[in-house]
């Protein structure tokens, strides 16, 4: 072929790329929301005299362009596949990806973080619960189980447990590691099956003398499909989606769920949510500063204060069939200092502090 | 503004090539001159007005020696441009370094001014020097456009990161120049290599600076990990940038010089700086050490000579010690070399050589990326095991492998390997009608994967922007 040819090929390549990305991107309306990242996407930022001047304008326009840029996603699943897969990279941001079960590496272990979490409880503990029955479990992240076996870095976990056994007081540990395996965990997300993990409630359950066993109950397995989990944007890439299992039965559709937040009540599975930002929501509508699950037909009526994430949503069900009332409190998003405005804690309860590994590895957002 | 940005690569790029293009030959300056004023005014709000005052200051001062009547009043001229251009980069640069040095030395509390470095001073200054010096030595003509004379200052190909493009190498472009599609490609093909060299690969290498810097514990092995990511992160961060510049420059029809010719297969320090950063380096040769005498003195001007100018590279780069280090310890392997190690070296097999070279350059870096000497050896203390740490560790072995890669495509792109099997297979008629086919196709996939890397990543910066 002439060199003329092959020269007028490229620039006219190079061209149509550059203008037509540039001609798309402008005409193209702005996005609001990326489902697969689930975050709002940037609007073109405000103008000001100051703004400009001190570089500020242009600074949030390029952050601007980066988020609305056309086909974003694809692009981010072109970067993925060529660092996984041409580069041979073994992580991408930090997400790998092992015969279709994708992880986010939690590497290292903060020290400072589990001291800092295993004081917070100390700090609950000795303000409110005294005079109750308190335990505290660990749920750990799936790279536990996987990451040492493909040669990720993953924290250490010994250490995690025995900061936190060397330095919580007063309150019964509850081993879970033993109970959990990778297979209990979604393969595009963070979070344990609902369906896996009865025998993790019967454990909780025990462990706090509980006698209703979450397995002495009947319940019915239901569906919704497609779920892609919260690593399922990060890792770009196509992945097949995972199914979403819930367990439900006559007890927890009659249970109630009151937010004190917003001071409404609703259903322990709220599954109009599966279409939502974060289907996992679903489970007692997700996030929640405060709620309580009121269960008529329990076959006690002691009741259960749970402190938990987000893992706490999908097992608090499974628990409540021994109690009448289950209380969940996110310190993520409730400070300490306020508790005794909502909770009575001179009740007797049962009290449970269920936190997985990422959060305690990260426990300066507990408040 | 970056080249390696989403704002440059689609919305400035193809806005100011479609300008350029259409515009009639005598107002392309103009808009190559507005265009450059808006990257820089992008990037650098407040400081435009710096450089803007720089370009008039040195425009002004070159009429003034053009039309100085006598010797006397062409050198008082030239003086005050040299004061006035060196003045804006002492006080910005440097006021700093010199306020604390100062206190520490005579133990005064004096507070120094928060003023930010501008970006690019450093190479627009060392480029309104080369104007006024071969000005003022009869080089090079006056230049009485001052448009013409700021689109040579702030041309945005290289206005600030390099190469520093003397006034002498574009003197006639800038007056007159072609166009040619032929040109246009070739800058388009030398754009999107130096892109992909920054974006793919001395990006994902410099993240193992930032890995590195986050770890708890640093094994021997990881020191020299860091090092030599570091080592080869600048350079393929700065040739990256040269090559977008040499493209970007040809496309607007200037033909800069070239700023590296593959460093890493030198044999010798002496070898090494004929290699790299080649316009600071001959800048520094044409503008100081020849005209203090060069090597044609006796030794011990010739000592204070080389002490000059490698004080003033290692300077240049920063304010702080160990870039003056660093810049005195290349002083000290030149003459070593001189004296010493240049005769061993011929008698001994070239790959001795080369790992004597690497071993240095490797050295010279951990010194350069410290944060203070203290950092610096503390780095170097880390990798020849003075720290106590283990030799290695899980953690090290895991970045290692999943890096090896990247590793090893650097190392090969850092040397003319790849550039001389093409050349080889192109004397085969067959073997360049494939190249020539795959050419475009190769190069809209890199600058996909490029806008890929940006658009999914957050690591971006240049190394060279903070000099």
């Amino acid at each position: 072929m002439n060199k003329n040819i092959i020269n007028i090929i490229l620039v006219g390549c190079f061209v149509m790329l550059t203008s037509g990305f540039m001609l798309v991107n402008t005409i193209k309306p702005d996005g609001d929301f990326s489902y697969f990242e689930r975050r709002k996407l940037l609007q073109p930022p405000g103008y000001s005299p100051e703004k400009l001047l001190n570089g500020q304008f242009f600074s949030d326009y390029e952050k601007y362009f980066l988020d609305q840029f056309v086909f974003r996603d694809t692009f981010r699943g072109l970067k993925a596949f060529t660092r996984l897969h041409l580069l041979n990279q073994k992580d991408n941001n930090g997400i790998y990806i092992i015969d279709g079960n994708i992880n986010k590496i939690e590497y290292p272990l903060d020290e400072k973080a589990i001291l800092n979490a295993a004081e917070k409880l100390n700090q609950v503990y000795e303000r409110y619960l005294k005079e109750l029955n308190v335990s505290y479990a660990v749920i750990p992240d799936k790279n536990y189980f996987i990451a040492d076996k493909y040669g990720y870095p993953s924290m250490d976990y010994d250490r995690l447990l025995e900061i936190l056994q060397n330095n919580v007081l007063d309150m019964q540990y509850i081993d879970l590691f033993a109970h959990l395996s990778i297979d209990d965990y979604y393969r595009t997300d963070i979070h344990w099956s609902q369906e896996k993990i009865i025998d993790v409630a019967d454990i909780i359950l025990a462990g706090m003398a509980n006698r209703y066993p979450a397995s002495d109950f009947e319940y019915t397995e239901k569906e919704l499909y497609p779920f892609y989990g919260a690593l399922y944007g990060q890792a770009a890439l196509s992945i097949s989606p995972d199914t979403l299992f819930y367990l439900t039965n006559a007890m927890l559709e009659k249970a109630t769920v009151y937010d004190y937040e917003t001071m409404t009540e609703s259903k322990v599975y709220m599954t109009e949510l599966f279409e939502g930002v974060d289907p996992y929501d679903i489970f007692l509508s997700g996030a929640k500063a405060l709620i309580t699950i009121e269960n008529p037909e329990a076959a006690s009526d002691k009741e259960l204060i749970l402190f938990r994430d987000s893992f706490g949503s999908s097992i608090a069900p499974l628990l409540l069939g021994g109690y009448s009332k289950i209380t969940m409190v996110d310190l993520r998003y409730i400070s300490t200092d306020l508790l005794d405005n909502y909770i009575d804690f001179t009740k007797g309860q049962d009290v449970l502090f269920l936190y997985s590994t990422q959060i305690l590895n990260n426990s300066f957002m507990l408040r | 503004m970056l080249f390696s940005s989403i704002s440059f690569l689609y919305y400035f790029l193809p806005a100011v090539l479609g300008l350029y293009f259409i515009t009639p030959a005598k107002y392309k300056n103009l808009v190559l001159l507005l265009a450059s004023l808006f990257f820089y005014f992008y990037g650098e709000p407040l400081y435009s007005i710096l450089m803007v005052f720089s370009i008039i200051s040195a425009y002004l001062h070159g009429l003034w020696i053009n039309s100085a009547q006598t010797q006397k009043l062409k050198k008082a001229a030239f003086i005050s441009s040299i004061f006035f251009s060196t003045g804006a980069l002492l006080f910005f640069k440097y006021h700093i370094f010199f306020v604390n040095n100062f206190n520490s030395i005579f133990d005064t509390s004096i507070v120094p001014l928060n003023v930010l470095l501008p970006i690019g001073i450093s190479f627009y200054t060392f480029q309104i020097l080369s104007y006024t010096i071969d000005l003022y030595r009869g080089k090079v003509n006056i230049q009485k456009s001052l448009i013409n004379f700021a689109t040579y200052v702030s041309m945005f190909p290289q206005l600030i990161a390099g190469p520093i493009v003397r006034y002498s190498t574009i003197e006639e472009s800038l007056d007159k120049r072609t166009h040619s599609i032929s040109d246009v490609a070739w800058g388009i093909n030398r754009f999107i290599i130096g892109l992909a060299k920054k974006v793919i690969i001395a990006n994902s290498l410099g993240e193992i600076g930032v890995l590195f810097n986050s770890a708890d514990e640093k094994s021997v092995l990881f020191f020299w990990v860091a090092a030599i990511a570091f080592t080869l992160q600048i350079y393929f961060d700065f040739s990256g940038y040269s090559d977008m510049a040499i493209g970007l420059g040809r496309i607007f029809g200037f033909r800069f010089l070239e700023n590296f010719n593959y460093p890493y297969i030198a044999k010798s320090v002496t070898e090494f700086w004929r290699r790299w950063h080649i316009s600071l380096g001959t800048w520094f040769r044409d503008y100081i050490y020849i005209p203090m005498g060069g090597n044609r003195v006796n030794l011990l001007k010739w000592g204070r000579n080389i002490l000059v100018v490698w004080f003033l590279t290692g300077f240049w780069h920063g304010a702080e010690w160990n870039f003056v280090i660093w810049g005195l310890y290349f002083a000290l392997f030149l003459v070593i070399e001189k004296y010493f190690l240049k005769n061993l070296f011929a008698k001994l097999p070239s790959a001795i050589g080369h790992f004597y070279l690497l071993l240095t350059v490797v050295i010279s870096f951990v010194i350069f990326n410290a944060d203070g000497m203290g950092e610096a050896i503390l780095n170097l203390k880390g990798m020849f095991g003075l720290t106590g740490a283990p030799f290695t560790n899980a953690e090290t072995i895991y970045y290692l492998k999943s890096y090896a890669f990247i590793f090893i495509l650097a190392a090969i792109g850092a040397t003319p390997l790849l550039k001389n099997i093409s050349q080889k297979l192109t004397v085969y008629a067959s073997a360049e009608k494939i190249f020539n086919v795959i050419k475009p196709a190769v190069h809209v996939v890199l600058l996909l994967l490029v806008t890929g890397y940006l658009i999914d990543g957050s690591f971006n910066p240049f190394i060279y922007f903070r000099f």
